[in-house]
């Protein structure tokens, strides 16, 4: 049958395109510009496929019905239920989102479980804590890198070490360190009078080994980034400043800052996204029962034995808008400082 | 002048565009085709994923199993899993959703094997197993361990128990003799003390040993807690999450939530005394302290450490720890029964009180999806022979489902275990399984919070149990 095919004359001759030969002129007579995007699509529609697909496949679990039995992982449709059920807190997670109560006193809200136990306060305490600390931490280590001295080198070194340790050695680390019977941590602390006896195991002072792990970690992350705003900033501008009588502090704030904060912003931007999501640095030292985040709540409902994928994608989903609400403050921050110089 | 712009470029490329789509289109097809067809080949041998120390004694259990009969034609492969429950959990989890046909045989967890089942996601070993071989289980297993193997709905049988596992008092006969008692007059071997009389046992042996910890035990907010040392100990008042061993398995939403009954609440009281001692206001009387607080971030391996160093009395831990601390203290080492909380007759639920352990334990289930049901059903049945648990046993130390099977062994037979058998056999008759349903790895999540928050002391006994309550109703009829 193929043979057929390609022994007919009038096939093989001139006008190989078959029935796509009008579509192959049309492709023939397009702009160059107009060519260039008909062999974008492709890519672009994989793109969309790839950023899109899991997303409305996200969207399309969370609104349909839990099955914790049954052959089925997924019941009929039930539209905002999970939804709701998440914001109410009746679930099958074995940590709320959030549980608060409005009440007629001040300060007007009361807490139904410890604040370190509700997953949306610790997921936003995290991303703002973190990020603060991060950037400014960071701050201080690209300025310092961006001195030229003596064994730059090794300092440079010194500050990306934190970042190049995978999370859960550092977790190990960090879970050994608050161990009694291993590390000097919990020891310390309870001397400070900052944590109690058992640390790991309590919500509070779990969160802040968290925090400080996180921060030890990726301030370095931070430092590479804002350094890379800082080193486009032209020297000449301070030797201007300094002759025109400019403090320190005003030579910061009038060029260093404002030159690099688009770059701070994309820094802070990809930050926030990151500490929005934190699971890994919980999961490898207090665990997620004790700490928990909103990404350790999807993987609670999603590997945690009992099925319920209908609530894990409703709390993905809602990570993934509370994420899109921050990145669009900070899109419409980035607009504002010019991005660059436009 | 654009048009001849335009010609001129594609001379120059060479290739028109018609034929630059063509080609990729063409390249692109076949490389999405090769994607399709690539990769499905197999080894043909039977596959049985377990674990780490499974797979290392690959070699004796499959002669074991050729001992036993199986055809010398079925390759078998024992393939290492992940030892931790949760992450082996997640991995099956993922093979059976995605319809993978490997693994033939999983290695399931006592504790999360009935989720699987109920979700349709097992072989019904009933119609595959010869009837003698269902017979065996059914008459000769541990019929507690078979229990969790079973569907609660039909009764059906989805898995063959390959090991039970069980816990036991692990302790330092050196530092007890030395504190003025006498294990083997008294015969601590088969006669459990209570907790009482077992707190003021401990606090001697430390003070007179002068070791740092009376006891040590695990009660991290983990499943450890919820399924083994507070289940355990709460059993041995006589306490029960769902009241009583009849509605373990069920039926879900029918059944009585009994976790603010006194049994319950005692044991916490009971564990507040063990690490407190009688400062903290909601401890029990009567109760030594022996155990550190730190024991509420500690699971199995923290609290064998300072045992297994020589800083600890007593170590409440499965039989796996038994092999080190033989190691370690030799003929000064010893197991007995977990204490008791009231004596059996009078528990109000039927099977609690006495001295009881947690049930633990695996199962061999079969996946729907396996390409070789037959081979792997004749493996499954040549697993189930004495020759095999015996070779498991010697070589892993995992019991044999079957406690018969231990009798009369000597040293010479199976090492320096043999001397605990006679403990390991009495313990087998009192293990609790564990009330796994589908909700179960939820609502175990609910118990160690509760539990734990209790242990620390940042709810009171009533607060916590007041809560827990709450939330399982909820969770057993929502």
């Amino acid at each position: 049958m193929a043979t057929d095919h390609t022994n007919s004359p009038v096939d093989s001759g001139t006008d190989s395109g078959g029935v796509l030969s009008p579509v192959f002129t049309w492709m023939e007579n397009l702009s160059e510009a107009a060519y260039a995007y008909l062999l974008l699509i492709p890519g672009f529609l994989l793109l969309a496929l790839v950023a899109f697909y899991p997303l409305l496949s996200t969207l399309r679990m969370s609104l349909l019905a839990d099955q914790t039995r049954g052959a089925e992982p997924l019941g009929g449709f039930v539209g905002l239920e999970n939804y709701m059920n998440v914001l109410t807190g009746e679930t099958r997670l074995s940590r709320q989102l959030i549980d608060v109560a409005l009440t007629t006193e001040f300060p007007f809200i009361e807490l139904g479980t410890p604040f370190f136990r509700q997953a949306l306060f610790v997921t936003l305490a995290f991303a703002i804590l973190s990020v603060i600390f991060e950037t400014a931490i960071g701050f201080g280590q690209a300025m310092v890198l961006d001195q030229e001295f003596k064994g730059r080198r090794w300092v440079r070194v010194a500050i990306i070490i934190p970042w190049a340790i995978p999370i859960v050695i550092q977790g190990m680390l960090f879970f050994l360190l608050f161990q009694p019977t291993v590390g000097f941590g919990s020891g310390l602390m309870q001397a400070l009078g900052i944590f109690g006896d058992n640390p790991l195991a309590s919500s509070s002072d779990s969160f802040i080994i968290v925090l400080v792990a996180d921060i030890w970690k990726t301030s370095a992350f931070m430092a590479l980034l804002i350094l890379a705003g800082l080193q486009s900033v032209d020297r000449s501008l301070y030797d201007v400043a300094k002759v025109a009588g400019a403090t320190p502090w005003q030579r910061f704030k009038m060029i260093t800052l404002p030159i690099v904060m688009p770059a701070l912003i994309v820094a802070m931007l990809f930050r926030t996204m990151d500490a929005m999501r934190v699971y890994g640095i919980i999961e490898s030292t207090a665990g997620c029962s004790t700490v928990p985040s909103m990404t350790c709540m999807v993987i609670d409902g999603l590997f945690g034995g009992t099925r319920i994928y209908g609530t894990a994608a409703a709390v993905a989903f809602l990570t993934a808008a509370l994420i899109g609400v921050f990145i669009a403050v900070y899109l419409a921050k980035f607009r504002d400082s010019d991005g660059g110089f436009a | 002048m654009f048009d001849s712009e335009l010609h001129e470029r594609k001379n120059s490329a060479g290739v028109s565009r018609r034929r630059f789509v063509q080609a990729a289109g063409v390249a692109g097809i076949t490389t999405s085709l090769a994607g399709c067809t690539g990769g499905s080949g197999g080894s043909g041998g039977v596959v049985v994923s377990a674990d780490q120390v499974m797979a290392d004694a690959s070699d004796s259990i499959i002669s074991a199993l050729r001992e036993a009969g199986l055809d010398t034609d079925i390759e078998v492969e024992i393939v290492q899993e992940d030892f931790q429950t949760d992450s082996r959990r997640q991995t099956y989890t993922s093979a059976l959703d995605a319809g993978r046909a490997s693994p033939d045989l999983f290695m399931m967890d006592s504790g999360w094997t009935i989720p699987f089942i109920v979700r349709e996601q097992l072989t019904n070993l009933e119609e595959e197993l010869s009837s003698d071989i269902i017979d065996r289980v059914r008459g000769d297993y541990l019929s507690a361990s078979v229990a969790t193997a079973e569907s609660p709905d039909s009764g059906d049988l989805y898995g063959v128990p390959i090991f039970p596992d069980y816990p036991v008092m692990h302790y330092r006969k050196d530092l007890v003799e030395a504190a003025g008692y006498n294990p083997d007059g008294n015969d601590w071997a088969t006669t459990p003390v209570s907790w009482q009389e077992f707190s003021q046992i401990a606090a001697d042996a430390r003070d007179e040993g002068d070791v740092e910890y009376g006891f040590t035990t695990q009660a991290a907010a983990y499943e450890g807690l919820s399924c083994c040392t507070f289940n355990e100990t709460m059993s041995s008042f006589g306490g029960a999450y769902f009241g009583g061993r009849d509605n373990l398995f069920g039926p879900v939403g029918d059944r009585p939530v009994t976790v603010e009954e006194e049994p319950v609440i005692e044991t916490l009281r009971m564990m507040r005394a063990l690490m407190y001692g009688s400062d903290d206001p909601e401890a029990a009387d009567g109760y030594q302290q022996i155990a550190p607080s730190s024991i509420v971030q500690w699971t199995e391996e923290d609290a064998r450490g300072p045992f297994t160093d020589g800083n600890a009395a007593f170590h409440r831990n499965w039989p796996y720890a038994i092999s080190n601390n033989v190691e370690a203290f030799g003929e000064d080492f010893d197991v007995m029964p977990l204490p008791y909380g009231v004596e059996e007759s009078e528990s109000q639920y039927d099977g609690l009180g006495g001295s009881r352990a947690a049930l633990g334990g695996w199962h061999l289930t079969l996946n729907p999806n396996s390409q070789q049901t037959e081979d792997a059903i004749q493996v499954l049945e040549a697993w189930t022979s004495n020759e095999v648990m015996l070779a498991i046993f010697e070589n892993v130390g995992n019991l044999p489902p079957i406690p018969g099977v231990l009798d009369g062994l000597t040293e010479d037979d199976v090492g320096p275990i043999a001397r605990f058998i006679p403990t390991l056999q009495y313990v087998a008759d009192r293990a609790v399984p564990r009330p796994v349903t589908d909700l179960w790895p939820n609502q175990s999540a609910l118990v160690y919070q509760e539990v734990h928050d209790a242990y620390t002391q940042t709810k009171t006994p009533t607060e916590a149990m007041g809560q827990l309550a709450t939330d399982l109703e909820e969770s057993d009829t929502r």
